[in-house]
C-alpha cells in the first residue's frame, strides 16, 4: 500500500535524503558495486512510494548533460592509457583513470537526483518547508520560501501568457519556418526586458495587495505554516539508525573492490 | 549552471555549505537590523512574491547568437529591486527551491550553487554594480548601465567559479573547461546584462518610486576593499586547502590533443608559467588565478573610489 504524502515525518525524509546523498558523494571513484547497492536502496524507497524503478531511473536522466564537464578528463589524463590512436589529424588516447572519474561522477549525480525525486514524492513542497523550519531554518528564509512556492504557479502562468503574447505579435525568437524574426539583439533584449519589468510590476502590485490584506488581519510578518502533518515521536532514534546505515553504506564503498 | 550532486568533492561541497551559511546568516542579520519601514527587509510577503517572480522571469529568453540563448538568472536584478541583502535571501530561497522541489541542482551541491549564483551573483553583483554606478557618477542612466555590466560579470564569475570548483574536485580539466565555460557564458551574460538593463529601465520609467529600494548607499570604499579581499582570501584558502588535500585530482598533465599546442605561446605573459601545458601542477595556476582575481577586484574598487572622488570635485 502506497502511503500518501505527509504520513512520514518530513524531517526524517529530509535527513535521510541528505545523509544518503552524502554517503554516495563519499564513495570513491570506481566503487561501482557500492553505487549499485545505493541505487537499489533508492529504487526500493521509490518503489515504496509507488514510483517504478525505470521511471525513477529515466527521470534521473536530467543530470546526464553534466557529464560534458568531466569528458575532457578521459582524453587528457595520461595515466592508465587503455586506448591510443589517431582520430583524423589528432592523436588521441583514452585514460582509464579519466574514464573512471567521469563515469563515477555521472553515476553519483544520477543516483543522488533520484533520491531528491523520491524526497519530493514523499513530502510535498510546503511540508518540506515546515520540516526545514522545525530544523532551525531561519524564519525569513522559511517565510520567503513558503510564499514563493505558493505564488510560483500563478506568476509562471502570467509569464507564459506574456510569452504567448510576444510570439503572437511576431516577436518570437524563431519563426515558423525556422527563420529568425524580430529586430536586432538589442531590440529583442529590450522587448524581453520590458516583459520582465512589467511582470515585476504586476508581482509588486500583488505583493502590496497581499500585504494589505495580511496586515488588516493582524499579520506579524512571519508566515504561519502550521504544524507538521505527522510528527514522529521516535524521530531521533530513526534518524540515528538511518545515518548509521548510510555511513555503513559509505564505508562499504571504501572497502569494496573497485573496477 | 546548477551543479548536480556527484561532481563536487564532498569536502569542497561541505566547505561551501559552511561559507554559504555564514554569509547568508550575515545577510539575515543585516536584514533584521534594518528598521526602515518601507525597506524590503520589513516586507517578508514582498520577498516571497519577488522570489516567485524571479522563478517566472527565468522563463524569458531570446537568442543572442547561433545556438546560444540569452536568458535571465535575475541575481543582479533581485539585488537592485530589493537591495543586496534582501536580494541575496530571495535568490538563496529560489535556488534552494529549485534544488529541493525541481531537482535543478543537487542538495549537497546546494551550498555551492547558492554560493556561485546567490552570493557571487546577487550580493557580489549588487555590490560591484554599486561601485560602478558610483564611479560613473551615480545618475539614473549610470546606475542602470552599471546593473547591466554587473549582470554580465555575475554570469561570468558564476561560470568561472563553478568550473574552478569542478577542477578542484578533479571532475573537470580547468585548461579546457574554463575557456569553454567562459566563452559560452560571455554570450549568455550579454543576454543577462541587456535584459537587466531593459527591465530596470522599464521599471524606472513606469514606477520610478520603486527603484529607490535599491538605490546606491554610501558604503565606505575601505570597507568594500576589506570585504572583497576577505572573499578573495577565503577562496584562495579553499583552493590551497584542497590542492594540498587531493594533489592527484589536481595533477595537470600535458595536453596531447594536437590543436592545443597552438596555445603554448600566448602573445604576452602576465604571470610567467600561466600557460596551458607548461606546468605540472594546477595548484599554482589556481592560486595565481585567485590572487589575480583579488588584485583586479581590489583595483576596480580603488579606481572606483578615485573616480568617485574626482567626480565630486
Amino acid at each position: 500500500m502506497a502511503r500518501v504524502p505527509g504520513q512520514v515525518d518530513a524531517r526524517a525524509t529530509v535527513i535521510a535524503a541528505l545523509a544518503f546523498i552524502l554517503a554516495v558523494a563519499l564513495m570513491p571513484a570506481g566503487a561501482y558495486v557500492a553505487m549499485a547497492a545505493a541505487w537499489l536502496l533508492v529504487a526500493t524507497a521509490g518503489a515504496l512510494r509507488g514510483i517504478a524503478p525505470l521511471t525513477l531511473a529515466r527521470r534521473g536522466g536530467i543530470v546526464f548533460p553534466f557529464v560534458l564537464a568531466a569528458l575532457p578528463l578521459i582524453f587528457i589524463r595520461s595515466d592508465e592509457v587503455i586506448w591510443e590512436g589517431l582520430v583524423g589529424p589528432f592523436s588521441l588516447h583514452v585514460s582509464g583513470v579519466g574514464l573512471r572519474i567521469a563515469l563515477s561522477a555521472l553515476l553519483k549525480a544520477w543516483i543522488s537526483v533520484q533520491a531528491s525525486i523520491v524526497l519530493v514524492a514523499t513530502a510535498d513542497a510546503p511540508t518540506i518547508v515546515v520540516a526545514l523550519r522545525r530544523m532551525r531554518l531561519p524564519d525569513a528564509i522559511a517565510t520567503s520560501a513558503g510564499l514563493t512556492i505558493r505564488y510560483l504557479e500563478l506568476l509562471r502562468d502570467e509569464a507564459q501568457r506574456m510569452l504567448r503574447a510576444r510570439a503572437a505579435r511576431s516577436v518570437s525568437p524563431v519563426g515558423v519556418g525556422g527563420e529568425r524574426v524580430g529586430g536586432s539583439i538589442a531590440w529583442r533584449a529590450r522587448t524581453t526586458g520590458n516583459l520582465v519589468g512589467s511582470l515585476f510590476l504586476r508581482a509588486y502590485a500583488r505583493a502590496a495587495r497581499v500585504e494589505e490584506a495580511a496586515l488588516s488581519r493582524g499579520a506579524t510578518g512571519s508566515l504561519s505554516t502550521g504544524s507538521l502533518p505527522t510528527a514522529d515521536r521516535y524521530l531521533g532514534v530513526k534518524v540515528v539508525a538511518a545515518v548509521t546505515l548510510l555511513l555503513a553504506l559509505s564505508a562499504f564503498g571504501q572497502v569494496v573492490p573497485r573496477l | 549552471m546548477h551543479l548536480p550532486d556527484g561532481f563536487l568533492a564532498p569536502q569542497l561541497a561541505l566547505a561551501l555549505w559552511v561559507a554559504t551559511a555564514a554569509i547568508v546568516g550575515f545577510a539575515l542579520r543585516r536584514l533584521s537590523a534594518s528598521s526602515d519601514e518601507a525597506s524590503a527587509a520589513q516586507r517578508p510577503i514582498l520577498m516571497g512574491i519577488v522570489g516567485a517572480f524571479i522563478f517566472a522571469a527565468q522563463l524569458f529568453n531570446f537568442p543572442v547568437a547561433a545556438g546560444t540563448s540569452g536568458h535571465l538568472l535575475g541575481g543582479v536584478l533581485a539585488g537592485y529591486l530589493l537591495g543586496p541583502w534582501a536580494g541575496t535571501i530571495v535568490m538563496t530561497t529560489v535556488i534552494g527551491i529549485q534544488a529541493l522541489i525541481f531537482q535543478d541542482g543537487g542538495l549537497l551541491a546546494l551550498g555551492a550553487n547558492i554560493f556561485n549564483m546567490g552570493i557571487i551573483g546577487t550580493l557580489g553583483g549588487a555590490l560591484v554594480a554599486r561601485s560602478i554606478a558610483t564611479a560613473l557618477g551615480g545618475s539614473r542612466v549610470a546606475t542602470i548601465a552599471a546593473a547591466g555590466v554587473a549582470g554580465w560579470l555575475s554570469v561570468m564569475a558564476g561560470a568561472g567559479v563553478t568550473t574552478l570548483q569542478l577542477g578542484l574536485s578533479g571532475t573537470t580539466d580547468v585548461s579546457i573547461g574554463l575557456p569553454a565555460m567562459l566563452g559560452i557564458h560571455a554570450l549568455i551574460g550579454i543576454g543577462e546584462g541587456l535584459i537587466t538593463i531593459a527591465a530596470l529601465t522599464f521599471i524606472a520609467t513606469t514606477a520610478p518610486d520603486l527603484l529607490t529600494l535599491g538605490a546606491p548607499t554610501r558604503a565606505s570604499a575601505t570597507r568594500r576593499i576589506l570585504v572583497g579581499s576577505g572573499i578573495s582570501l577565503l577562496v584562495a584558502a579553499l583552493a590551497a586547502l584542497f590542492a594540498s588535500a587531493d594533489p592527484d585530482g589536481l595533477q595537470r598533465v600535458a595536453l596531447t590533443l594536437g590543436f592545443h599546442t597552438a596555445a603554448n605561446t600566448p602573445p604576452f605573459e602576465l604571470f610567467p608559467g600561466y600557460t596551458i601545458p607548461g606546468i605540472d601542477s594546477a595548484t599554482g595556476t589556481l592560486l595565481i588565478a585567485v590572487v589575480g582575481v583579488g588584485i583586479i577586484f581590489t583595483a576596480i574598487l580603488l579606481l572606483s573610489r578615485i573616480a568617485a572622488r574626482r567626480g565630486r570635485q
